[in-house]
């Protein structure tokens, strides 16, 4: 059994090769290869010839390939995808231009609202026809003018366009127009892409639900034309494995599922990486766990509770400022990585980030004409990071210009030392991540003092220690391979398909007849998540399906979820979910009224399955403490807390299970710094994961 | 005091006020129930100084962001600082003694730090209805007690033990206790909120260093405003315009005179010259209410977030380079007991003429007229079981265009920021249907190099006899252009009946309390913002981006733009006839 991850970054493809042979002998790969921007496919295939080469496989031995990739998202940034039809009920055409009327800024003139300038559909491309249907039961009020439809397709058709979406008032609990005028336009024009707003996201509010629908119809043609390419390429260099593409929400699908609903892909990229978090706590024997990769340019925040991924709330889940309300891992990217900027403004203040030196220029240090000093030119400042290991020593870096750039940009206008002006540039930007970090955790009632704080990406380790500080973790992970964990995660992945449907059930005093419809619904939704399941070759007995109702108390405008037990939903199964609900909301917001009625808003049936999982070979055990055989050489190295000590270095790759590594010290792999400050120890887990402590702490 | 706090500790502690705020808002409107707050998030919340300061407010609606003080200061009236105890709650609204205005009632909690009053954690939020003279909102009244609940001052809970007598004085009060009520709970979970964590703030770095650099936070956004208003060159701007009527006495317009005086790096607006106060409920508060406009003004002016890459802090030190001047007894500075409910449409217009004003040395930060109004319409009825529901919206307008862009369409302007109720979920709850709700396509867009904003067109329509009041303007004063851009659009608000067939009729801009049959369609037609710099200017592709979006027809862009179009076979019907625009531009030109 061969099995490939491949994570496709801004600047690089990572991949990762399992092997288990037939008498469960095992080995893992690693690789790593520019990325190609046009077409990522390119560098997909290119690094998979590669990664097979070094293992000693052939392409065609390959049996399953599993993919993250940030086609869709990229194609919302650089706004660049298809352009759409709307057809829409009479009235209602500019429900997406309008929004929901909020502007993006309080305190602005000059503000842009970036769904109005760069709007997903065109106003001249929205058409409207006659047809209304009437809440709360559904009925038609107006019949659709199917001859409107009719005209409305072919004048798209005139002008070229490649998808349609179709978006009527109340088609949640009516979406019986929706279908007809689809059928048409699927009829007038069978090339486009076509998509109804009650089939990509079946949930009351008018522009939420448009919105992920026009997302949908944008980004699909060029999601599908850049999966047919993939697996034409792959198949070109003879790779036939199964190909299964991660989605946001934590899950894989199948290219087929992926083509007809890409807007499930737009947290496909950093998907990976907390999926790989959570398997890395496991080996760790940790359940508790917040994940931070920090890249360059921006760090990507999450949190597993016992375990579980968080989802977010369907209410809170936008892309590039628009609503898109599909289950996504709950991530919160901030402006804050590596290439992060550091100046002083013109008021005085010390500011870091969210500007950054990308990839080009890049830090001061790389020599390539950037002469604003960034946070890892403060690192090379402090002796934390070495020359002769960044990247594994193939890129050259030049300390001189780090320390040139903080001596001319911050410490002489802030009348501050070069290594003041340096630890401030570090306490700034780790002060900025902590923050969002706490807005992710304390803000909701985790105590991160109960977290393992898992810090992963090419600089997640250098940052590791000083966040868990920050935010008072009860300990810090440097994942075996911090610079691929996403990759990792593709591999402990597992299929993972959403079907929801609206309800307006109150909890407290629904009738018979209530939960007869729900139970309905359940089943319906079971079915349809069955039927997928089924077609990725899953059998029943591995399939597992999870049932979930967002609840509100009548009158709120925001959903929470609260897990549905298993069995019929009686009476009884309605008390416990208000119960269930209640401790939710206290959670959430530290209270709840238990003498309100909730009501059920949305039901939601996930069916996944358990896939194989990853195994790495199990180190030897070492038992040692600061191994002289991993000691490399020392260093100045300066710490936080501004002290500067001639620190040893350790390669990573001879450390050995139980062994630890007693701080100040530096632990040194390809790509990646682990910084043990003095006070803290770091132990190595039985995979080469490292746990760093406070001293008092170790075990 | 301690030593000055060094650069690095200060942007720790600025970054964690900040989310402070911003956790005690999504607080508030998550858990909230009335649409006013969960939808609209018509609210604000922060921390405040003992000196009634502000360290940080939620960047929710600008009119609450900045409002704050004015409650505490009026509270202090009734409850000294050596009056308050741990676990406190203050609930407040009383428009002369510092509100903003009745609805919008404030929850106050005392931070006590190991025993000792350091500072205020509050917020403020618009309540549906406070049992005033009509549901929700209200015009044509008398006087302030015709309100509603005035509340001055009043322990809701004292050291932790409710009042339950006041609780159910205020459940008694309102015609929808179910959600104001809820509303209430909300409110004191965020201040609950903001004095853990303030505390939690000091436990981290001492209370000492958190209130140094509480107080540097303030001297640098006091710093950076002023930075600003130094550039502007001194001298006396001035601008004015008009309101349509009070709501009572028809035909009889208000002036509006806004005079900015720049002295070196200080500013003050003076309103002498505005209108008396009026009979009705459209007076505007002046501590709570006329001064924060002002602030708004120079802070998006000045310090746009946009255009600025910084964060400034959101706290006192940008109020504090701007003064505000009102006569007692203007329509800005009302004598007690006039009604000051219905104040909107005026601030907004204060803002606009301070933009207005200042526009001819601040050609790079200045809007074309903007709408500057808004739409308050508050829907009533009774249910069969004899409840009342009500629904209060606010109806977006637009914006004027600007020195590098159009003015945004269908938007919240100025000192408003809601969100909109979404129309399936109010379709579902209340009896009420939207007709239409769309961009309005009556006028064109005000025209200019850059083009004004358009507004909307909503109608809703009953579905059961109700009232309904509506606070709004501009029917009659059009939203200007600027440097040679055309005017924009006034509003419109009609009345049909789609059961009866009545047919349709413009009404006033203001109603109170109107009877509503059972069919009545209401249409609200916003203003449109005034273009930006001289139409002959505009790019011919945007011209074409507006004929084929259906903003403008062809004839419009030949007379105003100077565009010609010829017929093409692509789907579209027009493209650019480059040739003859150019030469119909110079012959424009030429004339």
């Amino acid at each position: 059994m061969i099995r490939v991850g491949v994570d496709v970054g801004g600047t690089f493809t990572d991949l990762v090769l399992e092997q288990v042979e037939a008498g469960g002998k095992q080995r893992v790969f690693t690789h790593k290869v520019s990325s190609t921007i046009a077409d990522q496919s390119i560098a997909v295939v290119q690094g998979v010839v590669e990664l097979c080469a070094i293992a000693g496989v052939q392409p065609s031995q390959i049996d399953a390939l599993f993919h993250g990739t940030t086609v869709a998202t990229n194609i919302v940034i650089e706004r660049n995808g298809a352009d759409v039809g709307m057809i829409t009920t009479r009235g209602f055409r500019d429900i997406l231009h309008m929004g929901r009327h909020k502007r993006p800024h309080n305190f602005s003139l000059q503000f842009d609202v970036p769904w109005q300038s760069a709007p997903l559909i065109k106003r001249r491309n929205r058409i409207v026809v006659d047809e209304r249907i009437l809440p709360p039961d559904g009925r038609v009020e107006t019949a659709l003018a199917l001859d409107q439809v009719e005209q409305a397709a072919e004048l798209f058709a005139a002008r070229g366009l490649d998808a349609v979406m179709i978006g009527f008032l109340y088609s949640f609990v009516n979406p019986d127009h929706e279908m007809k005028a689809a059928e048409i336009v699927r009829r007038v024009m069978p090339d486009a892409f076509v998509c109804t707003s009650s089939e990509v996201v079946n949930t009351i509010r008018e522009y939420e639900r448009f919105s992920t629908a026009a997302m949908n119809a944008y980004i699909g043609p060029k999601v599908a034309r850049y999966l047919d390419n993939l697996k034409r390429r792959l198949a070109e260099a003879g790779v036939n494995a199964f190909v299964r593409i991660m989605q946001s929400n934590g899950g894989v699908t199948t290219v087929e599922q992926a083509s007809r609903n890409p807007v499930g892909l737009l947290l496909s990229g950093p998907a990976g990486g907390v999926i790989g978090g959570r398997w890395t706590g496991e080996a760790c024997d940790q359940r508790e766990i917040i994940t931070i990769d920090i890249g360059g340019t921006s760090a990507d925040i999450s949190v597993i509770r016992d375990g579980e991924l968080t989802i977010k709330n369907p209410r809170d889940t936008e892309v590039a400022h628009m609503p898109v309300l599909v289950p996504m891992i709950d991530i919160d990217a901030i402006g804050a990585g590596g290439g992060s900027i550091a100046y002083v403004d013109s008021g005085g203040a010390f500011r870091v980030g969210p500007k950054s030196a990308g990839a080009e220029p890049g830090p001061a240090c790389y020599g390539r004409g950037g002469t604003q000093p960034t946070v890892t030119d403060a690192q090379v400042v402090l002796g934390r990071l070495d020359a002769e290991h960044f990247l594994g020593g193939g890129l050259h870096i030049d300390p001189a210009l780090s320390e040139q750039a903080i001596r001319t940009h911050l410490a002489e206008p802030l009348g501050l030392s070069v290594k003041d002006a340096a630890l401030g540039v570090l306490r700034i930007i780790n002060n900025n991540m902590a923050l969002a970090i706490a807005s992710n955790s304390v803000a909701r009632g985790i105590d991160p003092r109960n977290y393992s704080l898992m810090a992963f990406g090419g600089a997640g380790p250098l940052h590791g220690v000083a966040l868990g500080e920050m935010i008072a973790a009860k300990n810090v992970i440097s994942p075996l391979h911090p610079g691929i964990t996403a990759a990792m995660g593709l591999l402990v992945t597992e299929p993972r398909y959403e079907f929801t449907q609206s309800s307006l059930t109150i909890l407290q005093s629904g009738s018979d007849a209530d939960f007869v419809t729900v139970n309905a619904a359940f089943g319906r939704l079971q079915a349809e998540a069955a039927a997928q399941l089924a077609a990725d070759g899953i059998a029943p007995e591995g399939q597992r399906f999870e049932r979930i109702a967002e609840c509100r108390y009548v009158g709120q405008g925001f959903e929470l979820r609260v897990a549905v037990p298993d069995g019929p939903f009686t009476a009884a199964t309605a008390q416990e979910m208000a119960r269930r609900f209640f401790a939710v909301h206290r959670t959430e917001y530290g209270h709840a009224f238990e003498d309100q009625a909730v009501q059920m808003v949305t039901l939601r049936v996930i069916g996944s399955s358990r896939s194989d999982t990853l195994r790495l070979p199990v180190l030897e055990k070492g038992g040692r403490r600061n191994p002289s055989e991993a000691a490399l050489y020392a260093r100045p190295t300066t710490f936080d807390s501004g002290e500067t000590i001639q620190t040893p270095r350790f390669d990573r790759l001879k450390l050995r299970a139980q062994d630890t590594v007693v701080g100040p010290a530096v632990i040194v792999q390809q790509n990646s710094t682990t910084i043990v400050p003095p006070g803290f120890v770091a132990t190595v887990m039985k995979l080469g994961d490292l746990v760093i402590a406070r001293a008092s702490q170790e075990a | 005091m301690t030593k000055t706090i060094d650069p690095i500790t200060l942007q720790v502690i600025g970054g964690a006020l900040h989310a402070i705020a911003e956790q005690m808002g999504n607080v508030l409107y998550r858990m909230s129930y009335s649409s006013i707050i969960r939808e609209s998030q018509d609210l604000g919340a922060g921390l405040f100084d003992l000196d009634y300061n502000t360290l940080c407010e939620s960047d929710s609606t600008p009119m609450h962001i900045g409002s704050i003080p004015g409650y505490l200061r009026g509270i202090e009236k009734s409850i000294p600082k050596t009056d308050w105890h741990e676990g406190d709650v203050v609930i407040h609204n009383h428009p002369y003694f510092g509100a903003s205005h009745s609805p919008d009632i404030g929850i106050v909690m005392p931070i006590f730090y190991h025993g000792e009053l350091v500072g205020f954690s509050a917020n403020t939020a618009h309540h549906l209805d406070i049992g005033a003279a009509t549901p929700g909102l209200i015009i044509d009244v008398p006087d302030v007690f015709a309100e509603g609940m005035l509340l001055n001052g009043l322990k809701l809970v004292e050291a932790g033990k409710r009042n339950d007598t006041l609780w159910r004085y205020i459940s008694g009060n309102t015609r929808v206790p179910g959600l104001v009520m809820r509303d209430l709970e909300a409110q004191i979970a965020s201040a609950e909120l903001g004095v853990k964590r303030y505390c939690d703030l000091m436990d981290t770095y001492g209370r000492d260093t958190v209130e140094q650099a509480a107080s540097q936070l303030m001297d640098y956004s006091e710093t950076m405003l002023r930075r600003e208003i130094a550039k502007i060159p001194d001298g006396d701007y001035f601008a004015e315009g008009f309101m349509d009527d009070d709501g009572r006495t028809r035909g009889v317009r208000l002036p509006i005179k806004v005079t900015v005086r720049v002295r070196g790096d200080d500013v003050e607006v003076d309103l002498t010259g505005s209108s008396p106060q009026v009979p009705t409920a459209f007076n505007v508060p002046f501590e709570g209410s006329t001064k924060v406009a002002c602030y708004f003004a120079f802070r998006a002016l000045l310090l746009d977030t946009y255009t600025h890459q910084e964060y400034i802090p959101q706290n006192e030190g940008s109020f504090r380079p701007v003064k505000v001047t009102a006569p007692l007894g203007s329509i800005f500075n009302p004598i007690a007991p006039a009604a000051c409910e219905a104040r909107f449409n005026q601030i907004q217009r204060v803002v606009d003429l301070i933009i207005k004003a200042l526009a001819p040395v601040l050609p790079d930060k200045c809007t074309a007229g903007n709408a500057a109004c808004l739409s308050f319409a508050s829907y009533s009825g009774l249910r069969e079981t004899g409840d009342y529901w009500v629904l209060i919206e606010v109806n977006e307008a637009a914006m004027g265009a600007r020195p590098r862009s159009d003015g945004p369409d269908t938007i919240e302007e100025l000192m408003r920021n809601t969100r909109n109720n979404p129309l399936e979920d109010l379709g579902m709850h209340l009896p009420m249907i939207c007709d239409r709700y769309e961009i309005r396509d009556d006028v064109f867009p005000g025209a200019g190099e850059y083009r004004g904003g358009m507004g909307v067109v909503k109608s809703q329509r009953f579905l059961t006899p109700g009232f309904m009041t509506h606070e709004s303007d501009r029917n009659e004063d059009v939203p200007w252009g600027i440097f040679g851009g055309h005017e924009g659009a006034t509003a419109i608000v009609r009345i049909e009946n789609a059961t009866t067939g009545e047919p349709a009729r413009d009404v006033d801009a203001k109603f109170s309390g109107m009877r509503a049959e059972l069919g009545d369609v209401v249409t609200y037609l916003s203003p449109c913002g005034g273009g930006y710099g001289h139409p002959l200017n505009r790019d011919p592709a945007k011209v074409l981006d507006d004929l084929l979006d259906g903003y403008i027809t062809p004839d419009h862009a030949r007379d105003v733009y100077g565009v010609v179009f010829q017929p093409v076979k692509n789907g579209y019907g027009w493209g650019l006839d480059r040739d003859a625009t150019t030469a119909l531009r110079a012959r424009m030109r030429a004339a």
